[in-house]
């Protein structure tokens, strides 16, 4: 596990019980050994090490249906006469956006938007997004099913922050 | 769309689990003050309902993909739920949905390179029958993302969980 400069680097092991750790991440260390033909220490230190190095989070994902969102929506905003990045921070403090990215292209800024019911779309409309300086137009698209869905690789912070 | 019946235990170890899958039941169970046999029932039925589900997440970092975009599609809208399928199974795209918008489906996908961007994916979505237009934005700068919360799908949620011990 070469560790040059401030990049760091797997080897195929890492590679080997991170691919068993996303088919499932509650395997034990020996389950992953045994697999492997390591020793459960080995998988405990290397998955310590890429943890450590904020490169590897072995978590429990949720469904938006665990949460009470039962609407998906993806925004397109676009911006005038105002940085977007500054309307994208201030968007991104209502709960109900879930992410929020300035994005190349017609519209600036990506929003992925989260309801319980589509009876709280008047209030994000005209008590939140309303009140936000600088948006010229809102281009909604709602999702009506979800194909695919893909969590595995993502921004990852610090633990200490998070 | 009925929504799931949760409560305050459920939400609790949703959250446990959420920092950190590796946990064992037997901790979790003294953290909360139940029996191990509740914490390993109710993570069964949460997962079986797909409410959760457990995976490794790696950083942009490892597999060099540091961009998100977002391509817009504009596809056959009879056949919208295929085309969606087709462009599902492009390795490069990591999320598919169907919308109701300017455009039917939305793919979102990691890039490491341009070049990778365009000719293996907005391309190959283009090329697909039934696909009419694409258009693609980059992202920039992303403000907020939570990776923990997202839809599982059948075909994105990973084996049962079998274990205890981590």
């Amino acid at each position: 596990m070469p560790i040059m400069g401030q990049e760091f680097v797997l080897d195929d092991i890492d590679r080997a019980i991170v691919e068993q750790l996303r088919n499932n991440g509650r395997a034990s260390n020996q389950q992953i050994a045994d697999t492997l033909g390591l020793t459960a220490t080995t998988v405990s230190t290397r998955i310590r090490r890429m943890e450590d190095a904020n490169q590897l989070r072995v978590v429990a994902v949720s469904d938006f249906s665990a949460h009470g969102y039962n609407v998906l929506m993806q925004v397109a905003v676009e911006v005038e006469g105002r940085p977007a990045s500054d309307v994208a921070a201030e968007l991104a403090q209502f709960p109900e956006v879930f992410a929020a990215h300035v994005v190349t292209g017609r519209y600036d800024i990506d929003l992925l938007v989260v309801l319980h019911d589509f009876d709280e779309l008047p209030t994000l409309l005209f008590n939140k997004f309303g009140q936000v300086r600088g948006i010229r137009s809102i281009l909604p698209a709602i999702a009506v099913d979800v194909i695919k869905y893909k969590f595995d690789v993502a921004p990852i912070e610090d633990r200490a922050a998070s | 769309m009925s929504l799931p019946q949760l409560d305050d235990l459920d939400r609790q170890l949703i959250d446990v689990l959420a920092k950190d899958a590796r946990v064992s039941n037997r901790r979790i169970a003294a953290d909360l003050g139940v029996t191990e046999g509740t914490v390993r029932g109710r993570i069964k039925r949460l997962q079986e309902e797909r409410l959760i589900a457990f995976t490794a997440i790696t950083g942009f970092g490892i597999n060099r993909a540091a961009r998100l975009a977002f391509i817009g599609v504009q596809a056959q809208v009879d056949d919208v739920r295929a085309v969606a399928q087709a462009i599902a199974e492009v390795p490069q795209v990591n999320a598919v949905m169907v919308t109701m918008g300017q455009f039917n489906i939305l793919a979102i996908c990691l890039f490491a390179e341009l070049e990778n961007l365009v000719l293996e994916t907005s391309d190959r979505i283009l090329a697909l029958p039934g696909v009419h237009h694409v258009e693609t934005s980059i992202a920039v700068k992303t403000f907020k993302y939570d990776p923990r919360v997202v839809r599982i799908t059948a075909a994105s949620a990973p084996a049962a969980d079998a274990g205890d011990d981590a």
